[in-house]
């Protein structure tokens, strides 16, 4: 009997039917249209201003290579020039649809649309880092379409590895707004992982085709003209190159990192490594050598760490500077920052109000890269890239550099400040 | 007394269903909030069957041992079924037992409410409307506040206070402190309001545009200063008063306490979701990194949505019973007025 009447209610609850019941009700948004990315506004004004471009026959053709090539937010495209053995590791297809699209999961418990599950509130459904609650965390979301990440073992200039990224996504990054999702299962992670790259590639692809036009093209001649493929074969074929280049180059930087094995960089041999007592204190003495020596080349006028974190290191240096995210668009193009009027036309263009960047406190011991030795070892050699700091001059390309040693007494000594007011003070009452 | 039909009677059958829906209806909304806080809504594709299944034949190994997303909202869909029933009951009951015409018909319009929910809540699953969703979740603190009413009209106490009245009419009427109907009355209405735009604030998507996001923030917080302000000079009106009944300051002061609790959850709804935004201060706060979909994290978020229901409902009872107080006491005084008049005629 309830069988039969649930049979009766399903054949006649169609989407029409609860369509037309939503709409009863008052409720618009029934059939909304399917969501697209947004172009890069902020960037095309940069770029028609630096170079005095005229991108607006360009722009929109941009967005329509961008949507031939990567697709949608529901339906997303890697494309096909991507999916060859060069490119393997860089971004599965299959998960790349899982994560994108509408969220859902079936009774095998295998979830979809991940990235709007996950990200989408903060990093936004472009990765634009400017989601809905964006403008209330400190530090704002990351902007994955520059391509640019702070926390990673490889060099200022390259890209981060798997690990890196799967590292920030598992342990979060402690003191910001970014969480941990160590919760997932560890496949929904690499599909994360796919989205982000995909994001990423897609957003820089952007920005050097914007980049492209603003230097190549003459005001008012197309970029991107799909009609010609009939008839201008030859016209349209050499737009597609231009594009297919650009893909090819922006996905090789990622190839060139992303899928790289990376060792965690290890003490050498002599060089203690750094341990507590349970007592908060640092009793072994070729420790307690390596701090000491840590100290001097925090202070000396190579490494220079005290310059922005301050000789106490609470990050009390005289800087007042802004990251990669915001000059970009301010100082790169004469603007000050401060400056709210002349900054006004970008804020509306999508871009965050300036906040400047300090230097971190590293007696709070908060290290969002990771706290182990070897996470404050790549911090110091590869500096982080976007905010200000920079990497350390090393031997051997830099003969005035560091050695490696001297990095790990740097990096005993950075993992003791937390520890050392607390020692003073028990080292005074005993 | 005799048993004219125009005397409301009290009906122990009736209260007691109202009183089982009341309670019934709070988990459901603890368990409509989880299916938000894990984004379950789509865990289960279909509706109103579940993977196909009547939705009460679903297999109850994979309902309660298959994945957690599951879990969640078929029991938001079999604790939803309950109310209904809950409802359909009440209806039959209400036309057998009681004299209220008004009020069999207000049952009639719980079920209707019951319905629509529902209706909303399969919109919601076979749209993949996250719009739907968000009102659905506006609905149902609206039901829940209609399912205590219920409770509190059926209730011996509301009944004979208007039969005391009638039969008592030289005790010294009481008409309860205007101002205080007016204050609970708006105290609702303002809960209410913070419920909804909390709700915005709920179920973002990434289609919302900063800065309608912090105008939603902005009067968040606005309301939730107002609606502390109003509980606060309740309680306080109805502790320090002259004539106001148990019935009406007990509830005001737990209202009240509620409140800050609600606060409370609401600083660390905020905190386990978006951190502080001071980077400063996040420093402080030792070593905390935001776990997503984390046991405490989402507890304190789906306490905060739970808790605003609770106290909808609350400032409802309230509300309620200071009107019966008010009409009561009006008619009270109608009485006397007229015993003064026909003694003066005479
Ligand atoms: C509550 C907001 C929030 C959510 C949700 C969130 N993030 Fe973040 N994310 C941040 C913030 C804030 C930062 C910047 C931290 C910093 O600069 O130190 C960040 C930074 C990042 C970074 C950059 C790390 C680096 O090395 O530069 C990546 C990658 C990232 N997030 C990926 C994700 C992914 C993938 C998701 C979804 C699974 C996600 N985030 C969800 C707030 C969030
Ligand atoms: C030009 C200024 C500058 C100099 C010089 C500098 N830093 Fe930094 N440092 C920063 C800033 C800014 C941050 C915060 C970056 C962020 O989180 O976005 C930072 C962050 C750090 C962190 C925290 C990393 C983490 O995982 O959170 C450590 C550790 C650190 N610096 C150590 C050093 C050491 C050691 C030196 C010397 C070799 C040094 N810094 C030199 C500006 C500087």
């Amino acid at each position: 009997m309830a069988e039969s009447v649930v049979e009766i209610v399903k054949k006649h609850l169609t989407r029409e039917v609860l369509c037309a019941f939503v709409l009863f009700l008052g409720i618009s948004g029934c059939d909304s249209p399917p969501p697209k990315f947004a172009p890069n506004r902020l960037f095309i004004e940069r770029m028609a201003r630096g170079e005095g471009a005229d991108l607006e026959v360009a722009a929109p053709d941009i967005a329509q290579a961008l949507e031939d090539w990567f697709g949608t937010p529901d339906q997303p495209k890697w494309p096909q020039i991507l999916q060859t053995e060069e490119f393997a590791g860089l971004v599965d297809v299959d998960r790349l649809g899982r994560a994108a699209g509408q969220v859902r999961s079936d009774e095998n418990d295998v979830h979809y649309g991940l990235y709007r599950e996950h990200c989408v509130n903060c990093h936004s459904q472009e990765g634009n880092g400017r989601g809905p609650t964006s403008v209330f965390l400190n530090p704002y979301p990351r902007d994955f379409r520059p391509g640019i990440y702070k926390f990673k073992a490889t060099a200022i200039g390259r890209k981060p590895t798997r690990a890196d990224l799967r590292r920030t996504l598992v342990n979060g990054i402690v003191g910001t707004s970014m969480p941990s999702f160590q919760l997932l299962k560890s496949d929904d992670i690499e599909a994360l992982l796919d989205y982000l790259v995909y994001l990423s590639v897609r957003g820089e692809v952007e920005r050097a085709l914007i980049a492209e036009a603003a230097f190549e093209l003459d005001a008012g001649d197309r970029f991107y003209a799909p009609e010609l493929s009939d008839r201008d074969p030859d016209r349209f074929a050499e737009q597609r190159e231009v594009i297919e280049d650009v893909i090819l180059e922006v996905a090789g930087d990622w190839q060139d990192s992303f899928v790289e094995e990376t060792v965690a960089p290890e003490p050498p041999e002599g060089v203690p490594a750094f341990a507590v007592d349970s007592s908060g204190r640092i009793e072994d003495a070729a420790l307690r050598a390596s701090i000491d020596r840590g100290r001097e080349i925090y202070l000396g006028e190579v490494a220079n760490c005290a310059s922005c974190h301050g000789k106490t290191g609470v990050g009390d240096g005289p800087t007042k500077d802004y990251d990669f995210w915001t000059k970009e668009w301010t100082t790169s193009l004469g603007l000050d920052p401060a400056d709210r009027d002349a900054i006004e036309p970008l804020l509306d263009l999508g871009a965050l109000k300036p906040r400047v960047i300090s230097p971190r406190d590293l007696r709070a011991g908060i290290y969002r890269g990771g706290g182990q030795p070897s996470d404050i070892y790549s911090r110091i050699v590869n500096g982080i890239e976007g905010s200000p700091m920079p990497a350390v001059a090393m031997q051997p390309d830099n003969p005035r550099g560091l050695t490696e040693l001297e990095v790990w007494d740097l990096v005993n000594y950075v993992l003791s400040l937390p520890h050392e007011q607390l020692e003073l003070l028990s080292g005074a009452s005993e | 007394m005799n048993e004219s039909p125009k005397v409301p009677r009290y009906s122990k059958a009736l209260h007691r269903l109202a009183v089982v829906l009341t309670i019934a209806v709070f988990p459901l909304i603890w368990v409509g909030g989880l299916v938000t806080t894990y984004d379950a809504g789509m865990a289960v594709p279909d509706w109103p069957g579940t993977y196909g299944w009547n939705m009460f034949a679903y297999p109850a190994t994979t309902w309660l041992f298959g994945p957690f997303d599951l879990l969640v909202e078929h029991s938001h869909r079999l604790l939803g079924a309950l109310a209904g029933f809950l409802c359909i009951g009440l209806v039959i009951i209400a036309w057998r037992v009681e004299y209220r015409r008004w009020f069999q018909f207000w049952t009639v319009a719980l079920l209707a409410a019951v319905i629509i929910q529902g209706g909303l809540g399969g919109a919601r699953v076979v749209l993949d409307e996250r719009t739907i969703a968000m009102i659905h979740g506006c609905t149902g603190p609206l039901f829940f506040a209609m399912a205590t009413a219920t409770a509190v009209m059926s209730s011996r106490w509301w009944i004979e206070l208007g039969q005391e009245s009638r039969r008592e009419t030289e005790s010294t009427p009481r008409p309860i402190n205007s101002k205080l109907v007016v204050l609970a009355t708006l105290l609702a209405i303002a809960a209410y309001m913070q419920l909804i735009v909390g709700a915005q604030l709920r179920h973002l998507t990434g289609a919302v545009a900063p800065k309608l996001f912090t105008a939603f923030v902005h009067s968040h917080l606005t309301l939730a200063g107002l609606v502390l302000l109003l509980a606060v000079i309740v309680a306080a009106l109805s502790w320090l008063g002259r004539f106001v009944p148990a019935s009406v300051y007990r509830p005001s002061g737990l209202l009240a306490l509620l409140v800050l609790v609600q606060i409370a959850l609401g600083l660390g709804t905020w905190v386990v979701n978006y951190a502080v935004p001071w980077e400063a201060i996040n420093q402080q706060i030792a070593h905390y990194t935001i776990l997503a979909k984390g046991f405490w994290e989402s507890l304190i978020v789906t306490a905060h949505v739970a808790t605003g229901s609770l106290i909808i409902s609350l400032s409802v009872v309230i509300a309620l019973r200071t009107w019966r107080f008010a009409s009561v006491g009006t008619s009270q005084a109608q009485n006397k007025d007229a015993i003064h008049a026909a003694a003066s005629q005479a």
